[in-house]
């Protein structure tokens, strides 16, 4: 029996990873739901962010920022690279540092001084695994990125970029599309554009947003402002780098439990089938040696006749 | 909306989340330069917000906010705030409030920039001190 024993052993292993995989799939799933309502709920503040800049723009005010200002030839820049501090979350931290990597070797080959801010126990063992020192790292991030938290990384990039420490700040991180369809993507965050000030990060459509469009073509509103609206806008370009600067946070965290998710879901299933496929190994091992005994039983008798 | 035109609906959103949506007789909201109060009627409006406290008035009951900043929408009777923080009056310790001030005075502020900043805080710390005294 000592083979078909061995293949019982090995199923029991199977069963229990399978255990824990399932498992996890669930929690990656509970979690998944709770960033992604997390997310949905941020989306107000920019639809609104949104809509304001768009009545403002209407008055013919123009925007002039500190964080519009495009400098060239950059030559110092900032990547904040955005990974997750625990593994088993598929080709999640891989694809991203794959981009980072990417965007830094031509960023380097066009000669820019590049350093990184990393977030993410992951990305961290990688930049020390390359050699690289990032300037500062970032492990207190979970699943549940706070505002307050972001932004006082984000005042900290405004103050370099506006003292002239750094001319670009990219961000690599993987893009929310959908919840099937996540994308790893370096983005650049500032110098802002004036289009993006004004830009809804809304993604989801959903009902609540239908409130308020039968006024929101069409007629204009006619708006008293205060102070004027050029120095609003001014003050909503600062706001709205941050809040886009969260929304890099909020998509990487619900990335991070939707490829967790699928890579459980794959690994639960392989365990599945491995299983199965040991069970079928251990009848037949079982049987070979049934009939193994047997023969040899009926040798014998065979033998005494 | 003729059976709503009495009333101001309130909305006060973070980056975070809504987080209160409903319907109020007034709002007192903190501008940069000084309080605005808004009763239904009131024309379209968009304006700066400062540090400060904001008041909500439904059926006689006064609810108090302190506002961190940020900005507000009037229109057609629908008050929309967009701050960074909002805190119900009554959750702000007045303890950590006045160690905040006291900590935003001491920090020394050598450059313009820090100096903008530092002003920022304080005034920050102020209405929360503020705010924070004034229950009662």
């Amino acid at each position: 029996m000592a083979k078909a024993r061995a293949i019982i052993k090995r199923r029991k292993s199977v069963q229990n990873i399978r255990k824990i995989t399932r498992t996890m799939e669930l929690i990656a799933t509970a979690r998944f739901k709770k960033a992604f309502d997390r997310a949905t709920e941020a989306e107000a503040y920019t639809r609104k962010i949104a809509e304001i800049v768009a009545d403002l723009g209407a008055t013919g005010a123009s925007i002039s920022h500190p964080l519009l200002a495009v400098r060239e030839p950059v030559k110092t820049e900032r990547m904040l690279i955005l990974t997750s501090n625990r593994g088993l979350a598929g080709g999640y931290n891989g694809n991203v540092l794959r981009a980072a990597t990417l965007a830094y070797q031509s960023a380097a080959t066009d000669g820019i001084n590049v350093t990184f801010d990393i977030v993410g126990k992951r990305g961290i063992t990688y930049a020390k695994f390359r050699g690289l020192k990032p300037e500062s790292t970032y492990t207190t991030f979970e699943d549940r990125p706070q505002f307050a938290e972001v932004e006082v990384l984000a005042n900290q990039y405004i103050q370099l970029y506006t003292s002239g420490q750094i001319d670009r700040l990219e961000v690599a991180y993987t893009r929310f599309i959908s919840s099937s369809r996540q994308e790893a993507t370096v983005q650049t965050l500032l110098p802002m554009t004036a289009s993006q000030v004004g830009e809804s990060t809304a993604r989801h459509r959903t009902g609540t947003a239908t409130k308020e469009t039968p006024t929101r073509h069409g007629e204009r509103v006619p708006y008293e402002f205060l102070p004027d609206a050029e120095s609003i806008l001014e003050e909503i370009v600062p706001v709205s780098f941050k809040v886009r600067l969260f929304k890099c946070f909020l998509d990487a965290a619900v990335s991070e439990q939707i490829s967790r998710m699928v890579a459980m879901r794959g690994a639960t299933e392989n365990a599945d089938e491995m299983v199965k496929s040991l069970t079928m190994l251990y009848n037949r091992a079982r049987q070979a040696q049934i009939t193994r005994e047997l023969a040899e039983i009926i040798g014998g008798a065979a033998a005494l006749k | 909306m003729s059976t709503v035109s009495d009333r101001l609906q309130c909305v006060v959103v973070t980056p975070e989340r809504t987080l209160f949506d409903q319907p109020v007789d007034f709002v007192a909201l903190p501008l940069y330069d000084g309080e605005l109060g808004v009763a239904p009627g009131r024309a379209p409006l968009i304006g700066r917000l400062g540090f400060g406290e904001m008041r909500t008035n439904v059926g006689g009951v006064t609810h108090r906010y302190f506002l961190d900043g940020g900005f507000a929408q009037v229109r057609e009777n629908v008050v929309t705030v967009l701050t960074n923080r909002a805190i119900p009056a009554e959750q702000i310790d007045p303890a950590a409030a006045a160690a905040e001030l006291e900590r935003a005075k001491a920090q020394p502020a050598p450059t313009e920039a820090e100096q903008a900043a530092k002003m920022r805080a304080v005034e920050r710390a102020r209405a929360q001190v503020h705010i924070a005294s004034k229950r009662g």
